[in-house]
C-alpha cells in the first residue's frame, strides 16, 4: 500500500435508476499490473470514468502520488498522466495515423502544425513497440487490429504514469497478445502502474500481479494473482458454476444435409477463392489471425461488401445475394463484431431494435402492434437474462454484453435458419458467455446451422464442430473437432507468414 | 462555463434589439420624408399654382383635380397623346370621408422603394382626408401564402375596406370571395386581379402596363430610327422581361413589342420576334406579317430569366447585349434594368448616340442605381409608373367605398423620363430611390 | 503501404475537367461568350459564391452546415449600406462592420451548435430567417457604385485602367479569392482549427476523449463561416446594383451546392477548400453560362441538380473501393 501511487476510496456514482458504484475501493501501485474484474455492468469502466474525469463522482476520495486529485476532464487526466486506452476504438478515421495519436497535443511551429515531427515521433513509437504500421496512412484504412495497436502506442505517447487498458486484447489474435504483453512487462519494468481490465480469465494469471473484483457496482475483494486460482476468481465474479467442457466432437450427424455452400468466393484482397460448406445444425468455427478475412467473408456472403465471384447454395439451389435484404429474405442473419456501428441503434429501446428486421410480423393493418412486439421482446430478455429493467429501456443505457444480446434476440425473433456469429462474445464477461454459449448449442441443436468467427482459441475449440481456417484472404485449412488442437490450427492460419 | 453561455445570449440579445432599433428608424422615415421632398418640390417649382406641399395642407377637395391636372400637362409629350384617358381622377372631386376610418393595406413586400413611394402617396391621401392606413407585406414578393395569411387577418378584423397590390391574383380570389360575403370592399392597386369574384373588388388603381410598354417603344424608337434606317446589315433589339407568367409584365413586354413592331414597320422595314416562346407566338397573333429571323431587317430578342435575381436578369442582357448587332435593350422592370446596367458595367456599350454606335438602354421604374446612370447619359430614358399616385387614389378610392359611394377603376399612365425631365415636379416625386 | 495518390481519381481534377469541358461547349455554341466581358461578368457573379463557398466548407466538413449564409450575405451588405448612405460611415468601415456582423452571426450558430446541441439544419434555418427578417427592415440600400466617392471598393474585385469601351477591366477579385482559397487550404491541413474540423466531422466523441475542446473549435468553424458570409457580402454589394431586402434565400444553397461538388463528404470527415473552388465553378458556369447557349436558366437548376448527384455518385464509388480493397 505504501507505494500505491493512485488509491480510490469510498468512491459512489449514481445515475438516475442505477446505483452504479457503491463505496468501491481501488488502488494501483508503480510497476504492477492490476486487474479489474467483473461482468457485465459491475461498474469498472464507470468507475475507470470516474478517474478519468468523464463522470464526477459523488462521494469518495481520489488520491494520486500523494495528492487528493479530481479531474474535471480526459484532458486533466492525460497531463497528470493517467490515460486510458478505450474499449470502442476512439479513432479518427479520416486523418492519419499519426495524426490521431498527437490529436489535442500536436507539435506547432507557430500556426503550422509539424506534421513532419509528429511522423518521426509516431514511427519511433511504433519501433519501441515493434509494430509495423506506416504513421502516414488514413486510420480508416487500417484493420480493427492494427488500430488498436494505435490507441494503445498514442497512450504511451503520453508519458503516462498509469495507463489503463480497458479489454485491449478484445480485437487482438494471439501473436498481437504476445506483443502486447511484451510490451506491457516493459512498461512496468519501467515502473509504470498498469490498470488491467479483461475478461480472458488465462490473460490475467499470465499478465497480472493483483486482481480487484467487482459486482454489481460493489467492491468484492483483492487477490494477489499468483496465490489465487482461476475458480477462485471466477466464484468472486459470478458466485455459480461455470460450465467449460470443450467439445470433441462432432454433434451433428454424418448424412445431415448441406444448408449453405459457397464456392469460390472472391471479394477483393482479403477474400480469394473461398469455398466451404456448413451443415444443418452445424457450428462451423472460422479461426484465423487478425486480418485473416473472416469478417470479410462474412459480409460478402451476407451481401453486405460487393464481391467478384463466386456461388452461393443455400439447400441446395443456387441464390444470388447481392445485399443483406437478399440475405435476410434466404434466412441469413448476421452479428456483427461492431455492434454499435452495424448491430443496433443504440438511441431506440430493446423492444425496436429486437424487432426491427421482423417488423412486418407484429402489424395490424397499417399499426405496429405494441403489446405483441413488448411480449416477444420480454420473452428473449428472460430467454437471454438481459439485464434490464425493462424491453423499453434505450439500448445506449446497456452495458457491452447486454447490447450484444439485444443482437442475438433480433436474429432468433427473425427466426432465421443460417446464423453467422462474428466474435459473439467480444467484449463480455464470462457468466455471459456462457449462457451465449449455452444458446448456440441450442439453437443448433434445434436445426440452426451457425457459423461463428472468434478470435479466442479457447471458444472455437469448446464450441465448434468443424474449423474453418483462414489466412490473408485464403481458406487454409479445415479440421473436425474430433482433430483438432490448437497447435493445429495455428500452424495453418501463420502458415504463410514469416 | 454558465456564465459564459448567459453572456452569450445577453450580448446577442443586446445586438438583435441594437439591429431592431435600427431597423425602427427606417420604418419610421417614410413618414418624415414627403414633407421634406413636397417641400423641395416647392423650391423647384415656385410658379406652379398649386404646389403639392401646399396640397398636403390644402383642403381635401381642390387637391385631386391639380394633381391629376399637373400631371397631365408634365406628361404629354412622353405619352404622345395617350394621357388624355387618365381623366378619371375628377370622380374623387369632393370626396370627403365621413368616418375617420382607418384601412389595411396590404403591399407585394417593403422590398423596393417603390412600394415606399406608394406608401408615401397614401400619407398625403390620409392627410387630406383625415383616414388612417396601416400596411402589411410579406419578406419578398414570392411569399405569396404569407401574404394571403396577412390579408385573411385583415379581413377576419371587419375593416371599413381592404387596399390590396396582390402578390399572386389567382391566390387572393378565395379571400376576395370572403370580402364579397362580408361586404368589405377591395381596392387593388399596383396590380389588378382579373377573375376577382363579384362584388369583392371595387375599384382597380394600377398602371396601364400596355401604354407604358408603348412609351418605352416610342422614345426608344425616336433614338434608334435613323440607325435602323441606315443600317445594311439586320440589327437587333433586345427586351429582358423578369418573368413570362404575371399580367402586368406580360402586358408592358407586348406593348413594347407591338407598338416597336408597329413604329417600324410602318417604315417598311421587316420585324423578327424571338426569344422566349410566350413572346414570340403572342407577337404572331397580333402581327400576321412577321417574318423569320433571317430574312429580317429588324430582330426583336426577348430574353426571360428563370428566376427574378439581378445577376440572371444581368446574364440575359449580356447575352443579347454581347450580340455585335444588337442597337438597343429595354428591361421591362426594375430589376431588369439594373441587369442591364450590371451587364454594361463589363460591356461599356450604352450610351445615348445611337449613331456613333453606343447601345440605346431604356428601363422601368426607377431606383437610384437606374436614376443615377440616366443623369450621366448611360441609360437613355426609362418608363416610370406612378406608385406615389397609385397610392394616393388608392386611399381616395377606398374612402369613397366605405362612404358607400360607386367608384371606377382609375388607371394611372407610365410616363417617360430622362435627363432632361427627370427633375420636373410632377416626375420627381415618382422617382423613388 | 503508402496508398499512391492518382490524380485522375482525385475528384478535384475530375471536376476540374467538367468545366474545361463546359467552357469548351459554351465558346463552341456561342460567340457571345468568347468575348472577353462575357468572362469578366461570369467572374463578377462568381466572388460572393465562392466566398460564400469557402465558409461553408468548414461547417460541412463537421457533417454540419450553415443555411444562413445566402440571406446573412444580404443582410450584412444592407446593414453596412444603409450605414454609408444614411449615417456618412466610410466605406471600410461599413466593410470592417460586414464581417464582424457575419463573425457575430456564425458566433450564434456555433454556439446554439457546438454548445446547445441543437441540430445545425435548425440552428442555421432559425438564424436565415432572423437575418432575412433583419434585412426587410433595412430597405433597399445601394452602396455607392464606382463612380460616386467611396466606391473604390469596387477595385477589390476588378481594377479599371481608362474610360468607355476600351477601358482595361482586370478580374483582381479571383486573385482575391484564390489567395483565401490556398490560405483556408493551408488553414484547414496545417493548423489545430483546421484538423479539429475535420476530426470533429469524423468523430466527435473520440476527439473529445483525445481531452481537446470541441466546442469551441466546433463554434469557431461557424465563426469563420460568418466572417466568409460577411466578406460575400462586400463581394455582393459589388456588383449587384440593388441589394433587394427580404432576399438571399436560396443563394446559400449554390455555394453549398459547388462545396459539395468540388468533393466534401456529405457524411462530413473530409473536404478540401481548393475542391470548393473548382466546385464553385461549376454551379456558377451552369448559373450564367446557360443563357448564352440558349437554354433558359431553369435548366440550370435541372443540371446542377444531376451535376450534384454525380459528384456525391463519385464520392460514394470512391468509399466503397476503398472498403473493398481493404
Amino acid at each position: 500500500m505504501a507505494d500505491a501511487i493512485l488509491t480510490m476510496e469510498e468512491i459512489e456514482k449514481s445515475f438516475p435508476g442505477v446505483h452504479a458504484l457503491d463505496h468501491v475501493h481501488f488502488d494501483v501501485r508503480r510497476g504492477e499490473v492490476h486487474a479489474l474484474m467483473g461482468e457485465n455492468g459491475a461498474g469498472k469502466s464507470t468507475l475507470m470514468k470516474v478517474l478519468t474525469g468523464i463522470y464526477t463522482k459523488d462521494y469518495g476520495t481520489i488520491t494520486y502520488e500523494g495528492k487528493e486529485v479530481s479531474f474535471n476532464n480526459t484532458r486533466e487526466a492525460q497531463d497528470a498522466g493517467i490515460v486510458i486506452v478505450h474499449q470502442e476504438l476512439n479513432m479518427i478515421g479520416d486523418l492519419t495515423v499519426a495524426q490521431n495519436i498527437f490529436i489535442g497535443r500536436e507539435f506547432m511551429k507557430g500556426f503550422k502544425i509539424d506534421d513532419k515531427k509528429m511522423i518521426e515521433e509516431s514511427k519511433k513509437l511504433f519501433d519501441e513497440l515493434k509494430i509495423d504500421i506506416n504513421p502516414r496512412d488514413k486510420m480508416s484504412d487500417l484493420t480493427v487490429g492494427k488500430q488498436q495497436m494505435c490507441e494503445i502506442a498514442k497512450a504511451i505517447s503520453h508519458q503516462a504514469k498509469v495507463i489503463i487498458f480497458d479489454e485491449p486484447s478484445a480485437a487482438l489474435t494471439e501473436k498481437e497478445i504476445e506483443d502486447l504483453f511484451t510490451i506491457i512487462r516493459d512498461l512496468r519494468e519501467k515502473g509504470m502502474a498498469i490498470v488491467y481490465i479483461s475478461h480472458r480469465m488465462d490473460e490475467i494469471k499470465v499478465i497480472t500481479d493483483r486482481v480487484t473484483v467487482m459486482r454489481d457496482g460493489g467492491y468484492v475483494g483483492t487477490l494477489i494473482t499468483k496465490d489465487c486460482t482461476k475458480e477462485d476468481i471466477i466464484n468472486m465474479m459470478v458466485g455459480r458454476v461455470i460450465y467449460e467442457d470443450p467439445k470433441t466432437e462432432s454433434k451433428v450427424p454424418k448424412d445431415a444435409p448441406v444448408v449453405l455452400k459457397v464456392e469460390h468466393l472472391n471479394a477483393g484482397r482479403m477474400v480469394q477463392d473461398v469455398s466451404f460448406e456448413l451443415r444443418k445444425g452445424e457450428i462451423l468455427g472460422f479461426s484465423g489471425l487478425m486480418g485473416a478475412g473472416r469478417t470479410e467473408t462474412a459480409r460478402a456472403l451476407f451481401g453486405a461488401d460487393p464481391k467478384t465471384s463466386g456461388d452461393i447454395y443455400i439447400n441446395g439451389e443456387k441464390v444470388t445475394i447481392n445485399s443483406p435484404q437478399d440475405a435476410v429474405k434466404h434466412g441469413i442473419g448476421y452479428l456483427s463484431e461492431d455492434r454499435k456501428r452495424y448491430g443496433i441503434v443504440v438511441q431506440k429501446t430493446i423492444t425496436e431494435n429486437s424487432t426491427m428486421a421482423t417488423l412486418e410480423k407484429y402489424m395490424s393493418g397499417i399499426f405496429i402492434n405494441k403489446s405483441e412486439e413488448k411480449k416477444i421482446t420480454e420473452h428473449y430478455i428472460e430467454e437471454l437474462a438481459t439485464k434490464t429493467p425493462s424491453a423499453d429501456q434505450l439500448v445506449v443505457n446497456l452495458s457491452g454484453g447486454n447490447q450484444q444480446k439485444v443482437v442475438i434476440a433480433k436474429w432468433l425473433v427473425r427466426d432465421c435458419d443460417i446464423l453467422i456469429f462474428d466474435e459473439p462474445t467480444r467484449g463480455i464477461d464470462v457468466g455471459a458467455k456462457n449462457e451465449i454459449y449455452k444458446l448456440m448449442n441450442r439453437l443448433a441443436s434445434e436445426g440452426k446451422s451457425i457459423i461463428m468467427i472468434s478470435s479466442e482459441m479457447t471458444e472455437i475449440l469448446r464450441m465448434s464442430d468443424r474449423i474453418v481456417v483462414m489466412c490473408e484472404g485464403k481458406k487454409t485449412g479445415e479440421l473436425d473437432i474430433s482433430e483438432a488442437t490448437q497447435e493445429k490450427i495455428m500452424n495453418k492460419a501463420t502458415r504463410d507468414i514469416a | 462555463m454558465k456564465k459564459k453561455l448567459l453572456a452569450t445570449i445577453l450580448s446577442a440579445a443586446m445586438v438583435m434589439s441594437l439591429l431592431a432599433g435600427c431597423g425602427g428608424t427606417a420604418a419610421s422615415e417614410p413618414a418624415a420624408a414627403p414633407a421634406e421632398e413636397a417641400a423641395a418640390t416647392e423650391e423647384a417649382a415656385p410658379a406652379e399654382e398649386a404646389a403639392p406641399a401646399e396640397e398636403a395642407a390644402a383642403t381635401e377637395e381642390a387637391a385631386p383635380t391639380e394633381e391629376a391636372a399637373a400631371t397631365e400637362e408634365a406628361a404629354p409629350a412622353a405619352t404622345a397623346g395617350g394621357s388624355g384617358e387618365y381623366t378619371g381622377g375628377t370622380q374623387f372631386d369632393g370626396v370627403t370621408a365621413k368616418e375617420a376610418y382607418k384601412f389595411p393595406v396590404d403591399v407585394k413586400s417593403f422590398q423596393s422603394t417603390y412600394w415606399q413611394a406608394a406608401l408615401k402617396g397614401m400619407d398625403m391621401a390620409k392627410e387630406e382626408l383625415g383616414v388612417d392606413y396601416d400596411a402589411h407585406g410579406p419578406n419578398s414578393e414570392s411569399d405569396i401564402a404569407d401574404q394571403v395569411n396577412m390579408l385573411n387577418s385583415d379581413i377576419n378584423s371587419n375593416p371599413p375596406g381592404i387596399a390590396l397590390a396582390a402578390c399572386d391574383t389567382s391566390s387572393v380570389l378565395d379571400s376576395l370571395k370572403e370580402c364579397a360575403d362580408k361586404k368589405i370592399p377591395v381596392v387593388c392597386f399596383d396590380t389588378g386581379v382579373a377573375d376577382a369574384p363579384e362584388g369583392s373588388v371595387v375599384a382597380t388603381v394600377a398602371t396601364d402596363n400596355t401604354q407604358a410598354g408603348e412609351v418605352a417603344a416610342e422614345n426608344m424608337y425616336k433614338a434608334i430610327k435613323d440607325v435602323i434606317a441606315k443600317a445594311e446589315s439586320p440589327v437587333r433589339i433586345g427586351e429582358v422581361n423578369q418573368d413570362a407568367t404575371a399580367l402586368n409584365i406580360q402586358q408592358r413586354g407586348m406593348g413594347f413589342v407591338n407598338k416597336m413592331t408597329d413604329l417600324i414597320e410602318a417604315d417598311g422595314k421587316k420585324v423578327a420576334v424571338v426569344g422566349n416562346e410566350f413572346y414570340a407566338n403572342e407577337a404572331k397573333k397580333a402581327h400576321s406579317d412577321l417574318v423569320d429571323e433571317a430574312s429580317a431587317d429588324v430582330v426583336i430578342e426577348v430574353s426571360v430569366p428563370a428566376q427574378t435575381t439581378v445577376e440572371l436578369c444581368s446574364t440575359a442582357a449580356q447575352a443579347i447585349m454581347s450580340k455585335s448587332d444588337t442597337i438597343a435593350i429595354f428591361g421591362s422592370n426594375q430589376t431588369a434594368a439594373e441587369g442591364v446596367l450590371a451587364a454594361d458595367a463589363n460591356l461599356s456599350l450604352l450610351g445615348s448616340d445611337a449613331a456613333a454606335g453606343d447601345v440605346i438602354g431604356v428601363g422601368f421604374d426607377a431606383g437610384s442605381i437606374i436614376k443615377g446612370a440616366i443623369e450621366d447619359g448611360t441609360m437613355y430614358g426609362a418608363v416610370t409608373q406612378s406608385p406615389l399616385m397609385m397610392g394616393y387614389y388608392a386611399i381616395y378610392a377606398l374612402t369613397m367605398a366605405a362612404n358607400g359611394d360607386k367608384v371606377e377603376d382609375f388607371p394611372t399612365a407610365g410616363y417617360w423620363y430622362d435627363a432632361s425631365n427627370m427633375n420636373d415636379p410632377t416626375i420627381a416625386p415618382n422617382l423613388y430611390d | 503501404m503508402t496508398k499512391k495518390k492518382s490524380i485522375i481519381t482525385d475528384q478535384r481534377f475530375i471536376v476540374l475537367l467538367v468545366i474545361i469541358a463546359l467552357v469548351v461547349i459554351y465558346m463552341i455554341f456561342s460567340p457571345e461568350f468568347r468575348q472577353y466581358s462575357s468572362i469578366l461578368s461570369m467572374l463578377d457573379f462568381s466572388y460572393y459564391d465562392i466566398l460564400m463557398a469557402i465558409g461553408v466548407t468548414f461547417p460541412l466538413i463537421t457533417a454540419g452546415v450553415d443555411l444562413s449564409i445566402g440571406t446573412g450575405m444580404v443582410c450584412y451588405a444592407l446593414v453596412a449600406g444603409r450605414l454609408v448612405r444614411d449615417y456618412n460611415c466610410p466605406v471600410l468601415v461599413a466593410m470592417l462592420i460586414c464581417v464582424l456582423f457575419g463573425a457575430i452571426v456564425g458566433l450564434a450558430n456555433g454556439t446554439l451548435i457546438g454548445v446547445m446541441g441543437l441540430p445545425p439544419f435548425l440552428a442555421t434555418l432559425c438564424t436565415c430567417m432572423i437575418t432575412r427578417g433583419i434585412s426587410s427592415m433595412v430597405m433597399a440600400t445601394p452602396w455607392p457604385t464606382n463612380k460616386q466617392p467611396g466606391g473604390w471598393f469596387h477595385s477589390i474585385f476588378k481594377l479599371t485602367f481608362g474610360t468607355g469601351r476600351n477601358a482595361l477591366k482586370l478580374p483582381v477579385g479571383f486573385l482575391v479569392c484564390v489567395a483565401l482559397v490556398l490560405l483556408m487550404e493551408f488553414v484547414l491541413n496545417h493548423t489545430k482549427f483546421g484538423r479539429y474540423t475535420i476530426a470533429i466531422g469524423s468523430n466527435k466523441e473520440a476527439l473529445m476523449l483525445s481531452g481537446v475542446n470541441v466546442k469551441i473549435y466546433h463554434v469557431m468553424a461557424y465563426v469563420v463561416c460568418g466572417i466568409f458570409a460577411g466578406l460575400a457580402a462586400i463581394a455582393y454589394a459589388a456588383v449587384v446594383p440593388t441589394v433587394q431586402p427580404g432576399t438571399g434565400a436560396g443563394l446559400e444553397l449554390d455555394a453549398i451546392g459547388g462545396v459539395f461538388v468540388g468533393g466534401v463528404s456529405a457524411t462530413g470527415g473530409y473536404g478540401s477548400v481548393i475542391g470548393t473552388l473548382v466546385g464553385v465553378f461549376v454551379i456558377v458556369l451552369l448559373k450564367t453560362g446557360l443563357p448564352y447557349v440558349g437554354l433558359q436558366a431553369n435548366w440550370q437548376q435541372i443540371i446542377t441538380g444531376i451535376v450534384l448527384i454525380g459528384a456525391v455518385m463519385i464520392d460514394v464509388a470512391k468509399r466503397r473501393r476503398m472498403a473493398k480493397e481493404q
